[in-house]
């Protein structure tokens, strides 16, 4: 516990950290420039200072005793004891980057990578000898022999090897990324006293740090301008077709020209020849300027259709940054867990170049994380039961990100214990998540992606990575949901386990198939389709009242994805019936559509801060002609179909039932009623809503009958607690179940709602759709 | 055809309207400081849902609307009509009407109904409304508390009302208004 409690407070202090160090660096470069800015002293040395102070708050005393050095410099020079000389600069990054280097591992010098003891030195040597220069020149070639005799040993491990390159350049973020060679033998070459060079080189290449925000919006505009590009490309065609018409024309005059001059002469024609003379020579010209423009604008609007193409591309590239960007991260983090889990654990990395979009690496960085604490903790076998079942005592981890495509695939495999399928399937069980029966009628490969159900493990994980909250349900929610890729995993007994993630290249850009259902044309992302098929209706059999399909051997269950949507059913054209089958998580689903219309790619557009979170619905794209079409969230529609075809036990049929059952709803705010409202409606429910409990408790004395009342606590006029004992105090309304939903979740809370005569409870932090509807339902059975 | 000169005309008018309360504001500006005028003025600008004028402050408003193509999502509250796309940004269509139990805009009619977009923080919403009128400037003294004869359904979504010549103007809670949608109810 305290161990977590300090954790959480080095993360403050990082964020804090990072913008005060960010500070301190551009001071340093600043301070080189006008070495007398009395102001910028002053700062840095308040920044120095409340570094020190909160770095031993949070226990990191050795990032604190390097900011007490700069502190005490910048207040001699502050005070006139000495003057800033461009020599000191060295020293101030060199001490810079060590807090860098300390904040990032937590104060932790491992494998003492850091010369902590000789930078202290040096400071102090700068502080009491006012930064003589002969000092300072002693200091900085001592220096570099600390960090040239590590590196010169024969690299044994390369993971060790790899964090002492990271610590050659402790320089956070835009580091040149950390390559981790598989080779041993390539290892031997020095990244320890070569790489600084290039490092510096790189960072005085001229480059603009830009907020993302200005680069998305930037793209935003690009992603119009291609929409238009497409537009202009359409009128050129159209214009084309224009010329078309006028060579008719043409063609037609030349035709009631050479019959005219056959009957030349005759009486009336000759009034008409001037006329016929000018109109000769005005649909001459006329043809020759239209084919004239024709062929420029067809022309200029192919120049620009290459430039618009180069501006997209390169605007995309923009936001590109290589996977080692979170790579570099790894070695360190594995080398930590390994020890800690007492595990003797190689990591190989391999791709590290690989450029990803910089939103996809943010996202991705968390999943990986727990892939990789689940390959140390679950996968890597301790080396005495490795060397028993025959392996290298040493366990591998590799990690690797390749493009392929318009998508990325980032793989990490293990050589470790790999996964049951019996041992999941049995906890499963026995954690209530399915029937024995279910069980049993589980493929192996079915019973792996259990592993990927919502709160499946979270007794071994919530402790393990110290609150983090990510399990592997999150793991595949950010990738299918946040990234619309797919996520796989094979694993062998014995032998190890493999994940495998497929991401788009972009979070911009995706291939969707773009499909119609009741009346309107929606897009779904491909990551998750398995098949696309057109059914003969005598091929969907009826099991059990389900509609499914065989397909290669399986049963496939099939939903109409109207009745997802609530759309209104139109029907498909033709014989046979298009269907679209989702994989997620080992389970399949087929979806009848109206019809398939084609795949292609689109530019992902969110829904906007009002439409926060939409059931179904992803985003939206825009199409060539500026239309808006919907995207489909793969996840949510797979939780509604399963729901629906009867694959969960879902308390959503109620087909023994006569009637629709009615529910009271009494909550003061407006999200949490519309959301309850949503949530009953889907399960067939009426409902009825009050805004606080005086409200509610009126309609109900002048004669709303309802199944069932749910109410919040804390509301206006008359609170739940209130209002429940009012309906079971009244003979007439107290067999009606009064539900609390609350966020108050102390034990005494708890207590008062019981007495007040509730016959369920339910905390807003554990509430969900199936909660509530589950408790309903029992209530009212 | 004639429909369409009245939409022009009040187009037009609400941008002279919008012309003439700068010139009266920069007026107003300028004679502040000799006479030690306390009072804030506030603009607001006039919609009409029905029968009933409503107001929302001019500083919510971002832009207005008329021809734009609507595509409806599914899965969305009864109140929210779909999306539009406005220079590449996806906004919702919000009619009030529905929201506040007072009916709805008629979406389906020859001319698209005009949209306000509202926008607080950074949540926008366009909101359809059967006819938008002038921009009145008022006292903030002037705006009172919500009528009490108004529906508990309403009462949530207007935060006071104000005289504007002859008729009462219910004056929108843009806030409320604007509360974010979810559906679908997993977290």
């Amino acid at each position: 516990m305290v161990e977590f409690d300090r954790s959480a407070f080095i993360g403050k202090f990082q964020e804090e950290a990072q913008d005060l160090l960010q500070r301190l660096n551009e001071g340093v470069i600043m301070l080189e420039a006008d070495p007398g800015n009395r102001e910028l002293i002053d700062q840095m040395m308040r920044d120095a200072h409340t570094i020190k102070g909160s770095s031993r708050m949070v226990g990191l005393i050795e990032i604190a005793d390097v900011a007490h050095r700069l502190e005490d410099i910048m207040v001699k020079i502050r005070d006139g004891e000495m003057a800033y000389t461009p020599k000191m600069t060295d020293f101030f990054f060199e001490a810079l980057d060590a807090i860098v280097f300390l904040a990032d591992n937590k104060g932790v010098n491992e494998g003492g990578v850091l010369d902590l003891q000789g930078l202290q030195n040096r400071l102090t040597a700068v502080a009491e000898g006012g930064g003589s220069p002969v000092v300072a020149q002693a200091a900085a070639s001592a220096e570099q022999s600390t960090q040239a005799v590590p590196a010169a040993k024969p690299a044994k491990k390369r993971t060790k090897k790899a964090s002492k390159a990271e610590a050659a350049e402790p320089v956070p973020e835009e580091s040149a990324a950390v390559v981790v060679v598989p080779a041993p033998d390539v290892a031997a070459h020095e990244p320890g006293s070569v790489k600084p060079e290039a490092e510096l080189k790189s960072k005085v290449q001229a480059t603009i740090r830009i907020k993302t925000t200005q680069v998305d919006s930037l793209l935003n505009l690009i992603s119009e301008v291609v929409i238009s590009q497409i537009k202009a490309e359409q009128r050129a065609n159209e214009t084309r077709a224009l010329l078309g018409e006028t060579n008719d024309i043409w063609q037609a005059w030349l035709r009631v020209k050479a019959v005219l001059a056959a009957v030349g002469g005759e009486d009336g024609l000759d009034a008409l020849e001037e006329d016929i003379n000018l109109l000769d020579t005005a649909l001459g010209d006329h043809r020759r300027s239209v084919s004239k423009f024709v062929k420029d604008h067809t022309e200029d609007v192919s120049r620009t259709s290459l430039v618009v193409k180069d501006l997209q591309e390169q605007g995309m590239r923009l936001r590109m940054l290589p996977a080692n960007t979170i790579f570099q991260s790894f070695p360190r983090a594995i080398r930590d867990l390994a020890k800690q889990f007492k595990k003797d654990i190689n990591l190989v990395i391999e791709g590290g170049e690989t450029e990803l979009d910089k939103k996809v690496l943010e996202e991705i960085n968390d999943p990986l994380v727990h892939i990789m604490r689940n390959a140390v903790d679950h996968g890597i076998e301790d080396p005495e039961t490795r060397v028993k079942m025959g392996k290298p005592a040493q366990g591998t981890i590799w990690m690797g990100a390749r493009q392929e495509g318009d998508r990325i695939i980032i793989e990490i495999r293990d050589d470790g214990a790999g996964i049951d399928p019996d041992k999941v399937l049995a906890s499963a069980v026995r954690k209530g998540y399915i029937s024995q029966a279910e069980a049993s009628a589980m493929s192996p490969r079915e019973a792996m992606y259990l592993i990927f159900e919502a709160g499946f493990s979270t007794a071994a994980i919530i402790t393990e990575i110290s609150g983090r909250g990510v399990g592997m349900d999150v793991v595949r929610e950010f990738v299918v949901e946040k990234l619309k890729g797919s996520l796989d995993v094979e694993s062998e007994i014995g032998k190890g386990t493999h994940f495998k993630l497929t991401i788009p290249l972009t979070l911009a850009i995706i291939r969707a198939l773009m499909l119609r259902t009741g009346g309107q044309v929606f897009a779904l992302p491909t990551g998750s389709i398995e098949e696309t098929l057109r059914a003969n209706p005598s091929d969907i059999l009826k099991v059990e009242g389900r509609e499914v399909i065989r397909r290669q051997r399986r049963t496939v269950p099939l939903v109409k994805l109207s009745d997802i949507l609530g759309v209104p059913e139109h029907g498909y054209e033709g014989s046979k019936v298009p269907i679209v089958t989702i994989g997620y998580s080992g389970h399949r689903m087929g979806f009848m559509v109206d019809a398939l219309v084609g795949e292609q790619q689109i530019v992902i557009k969110p829904l906007g801060n009002h439409l926060k979170k939409i059931d179904n619905v992803a985003g939206v794209t825009i199409l060539g002609a500026g239309e808006v079409v919907p995207i489909l969230n793969v996840p949510d529609l797979m939780t509604n179909a399963r729901t629906r075809s009867g694959q969960r036990m879902g308390p959503v049929q109620r087909t023994d039932r006569e009637g629709p059952r009615k529910i009271l709803i009494c909550e003061d705010s407006f999200t949490t009623r519309e959301l309850e409202r949503s949530i009953f409606e889907a399960a067939g429910y009426n409902v009825e809503t009050a805004v606080d409990g005086a409200m509610g408790l009126t309609r109900l004395r002048e004669g709303l009958k309802v199944d069932a009342v749910v109410t919040d606590v804390q509301m206006p006029n008359m609170t739940g607690f209130e209002l429940t004992k009012a309906i079971k105090s009244d003979p007439t309304l107290a067999g009606i179940p009064v539900i609390i939903v609350t966020s108050l979740e102390r034990d005494e809370e708890k207590a008062e709602g019981i007495e007040a005569g509730a016959d369920a409870y339910i905390t807003k932090s554990v509430f969900n759709q199936d909660t509530l509807l589950d408790t309903v339902e029992q209530l009212i059975r | 055809m004639s429909d369409f000169n009245t939409e022009t005309e009040r187009t037009m008018s609400l941008a002279e309207k919008a012309e003439e309360i700068l010139a009266r504001r920069a007026d107003s500006l300028a004679r502040e400081s000799a006479e030690e005028e306390v009072t804030d003025r506030i603009s607001l600008l006039l919609f009409r849902i029905g029968e009933e004028w409503y107001a929302v402050r001019v500083s919510e408003v971002r832009e207005i609307f008329q021809e734009y193509r609507m595509t409806s999502v599914p899965c969305v509250p009864d109140y929210i009509q779909g999306v539009v796309n406005v220079r590449g940004e996806i906004l919702s269509i919000t009619d009030p009407a529905k929201l506040m139990k007072l009916g709805f805009i008629e979406l389906e009619g020859e001319v698209r109904p005009p949209a306000i977009v509202i926008i607080k923080g950074d949540v926008a919403t366009a909101l359809v409304v059967d006819e938008i009128g002038d921009i009145a400037e008022v006292a903030s003294e002037d705006i009172e508390p919500p009528v009490s004869i108004i529906d508990r359904a309403q009462a949530e979504f207007i935060s006071g009302s104000v005289h504007v010549g002859e008729a009462m103007v219910g004056l929108i809670n843009t806030e409320r208004m604007l509360e974010p949608v979810v559906t679908g109810g997993r977290s």
